[in-house]
């Protein structure tokens, strides 16, 4: 997995599968994912997403009325904690 | 290291714990199982009067120490809730219905599983049909609403129960029941089982493993990352109880202890924990960590499954190794129209309430 890169929360299941659909219908590389652990210690769905897109993408979620709750750049650095 | 090898350690651990539980006293093929844990503490504390499932089984206790203690100290402690408690309490109460019926929580499930059981195999296959139909509710908008923050207080409560527990263990005073004979009677050192109990709940907090969350994240994204977790438990349980409990491994479908082979019952009853499991966001074990670390919803969770296993002995819904029971059968089948018109009426209220959003922003 790379060292970088973002993710798109949800409140709602089904609101990760719209956002997917959407997101595959302008081309762009997404990808549903559990929520990163450093997001959250819960373990619903989120969409991981290209970085450099963020800014188009979150103006076609309000364009388009994707509900989307929140926006991350995790950093998966090299050397991981266990604890 | 990977995530996936880190996942598959994670869930050994938790598999190795439950073959030494086993080893050192817990009943047959029960080194771990969640469901069942709570209704011996139901009887403990009274609430049932199965005189052979009676114990405070200090692994919960464990769970809620350990998970709480790291949550803390990992800044994921968190006291929030109120999001649809009642409904809650109820998934709770069936699924644990269905897990009696069955005999064993999911978690239970794939330490049957790695020591030979073979009903774990059919009770697997209801678990999975369980998990499809909730996953279909998911696609269609099923949520239980937001959480929101609540009163420091209320996420310290399922600690101070844990604690209380605890008390109760060690000074058992009269009004507490303990089983002489049968699966309660059976238990691990109580040093033992809390330290080991405590192990796992920091494991499953850090590591988030959840049976429903793996094979739902396999339906519904095709993410195997829980998935390995569990293959983990499964792996390492069988290997552990080759090595541990050997005399006690036993492949096949009959005589196994702690179970029956009615195939069948096994897969309905699992059908109904799967649907409760996908729709609560958690199976037993998972609810028990996240009503640790401040989840109010996930603490009613534990409640309803507490109550529940209660219920399932009282009105003698839950099998024995002689079978599953009329009253069972009955019980767990009102429990899935239960559940389904609960899901069913949640997907609709949230589509209703998406398409009058569209509209307004149509019109606006």
């Amino acid at each position: 997995m790379e060292d970088t890169y973002c993710v798109v929360t949800f409140q709602v299941t089904q609101h990760a599968l719209i956002f997917e659909k959407a997101m595959k219908n302008m081309k762009y590389a997404v990808k549903l994912m559990p929520v990163p652990r450093q997001v959250s210690s819960s373990c619903g769905t989120a969409a991981k997403i290209p970085c450099e897109k963020k800014k188009e993408i979150l103006n076609l979620c309000e364009k388009e009325n994707l509900p989307i709750e929140g926006f991350y750049k995790i950093d998966h650095k090299k050397k991981k904690s266990w604890f | 290291m990977g995530d996936k090898r880190k996942m598959f350690i994670y869930g050994g651990i938790i598999g190795l714990i439950g073959a030494i539980l086993l080893k050192f006293g817990n009943p047959g093929n029960m080194g771990i199982c969640v469901a069942c844990f709570y209704r011996d503490i139901a009887g403990a504390l009274g609430l049932h009067r199965a005189e052979i499932v009676q114990y405070i089984r200090p692994e919960i206790i464990g769970f809620i120490f350990g998970a709480f203690l790291i949550s803390v100290v990992k800044g994921d402690f968190k006291s929030r809730g109120g999001s649809s408690p009642l409904i809650r309490f109820f998934l709770g109460f069936f699924l644990v219905i269905g897990a009696l019926v069955f005999l064993g929580c999911p978690l239970r499930l794939i330490l049957r599983l790695g020591n030979g059981d073979l009903n774990a195999i059919t009770g697997l296959l209801g678990y999975l049909v369980g998990i499809f139909i909730g996953v279909q509710f998911l696609k269609k908008g099923y949520t239980l609403g937001r959480s929101t923050d609540q009163p420091k207080i209320s996420g310290y409560v399922m600690p101070i129960v844990a604690v209380a527990l605890l008390l109760l263990l060690i000074a058992k005073p009269e009004f507490i029941f303990f089983s002489a004979e049968g699966p309660g009677s059976m238990r691990a050192p109580i040093l033992l089982s809390l330290v080991l109990g405590m192990i796992v709940g920091i494991v499953l907090q850090k590591s988030r493993i959840c049976t429903a969350g793996a094979f739902r994240d396999v339906i519904l994204i095709k993410d195997y990352h829980f998935f390995w977790g569990i293959l983990g438990i499964l792996v390492v349980n069988f290997i552990a109880n080759i090595i541990l409990n050997f005399d006690a491994f036993k492949l096949g479908f009959e005589g196994q202890p702690v179970a029956h082979a009615d195939h069948l019952w096994n897969i309905i009853g699992m059908v109904l924990t799967g649907i409760c499991s996908v729709l609560l966001g958690g199976c037993p074990v998972r609810q028990t960590i996240l009503a640790s670390e401040g989840d109010a919803d996930a603490g009613i969770t534990v409640l309803g499954i507490t109550v529940g296993a209660a219920f399932a002995h009282n009105f003698g819904l839950a099998s024995s190794p002689k079978g599953v029971t009329n009253n069972g059968k009955i019980a767990v089948i009102i429990g899935i129209i239960v559940v389904l018109i609960i899901a069913y009426s949640v997907v609709k209220e949230a589509n209703k309430a998406r398409n009058q959003k569209k509209e307004s922003v149509k019109n606006a």
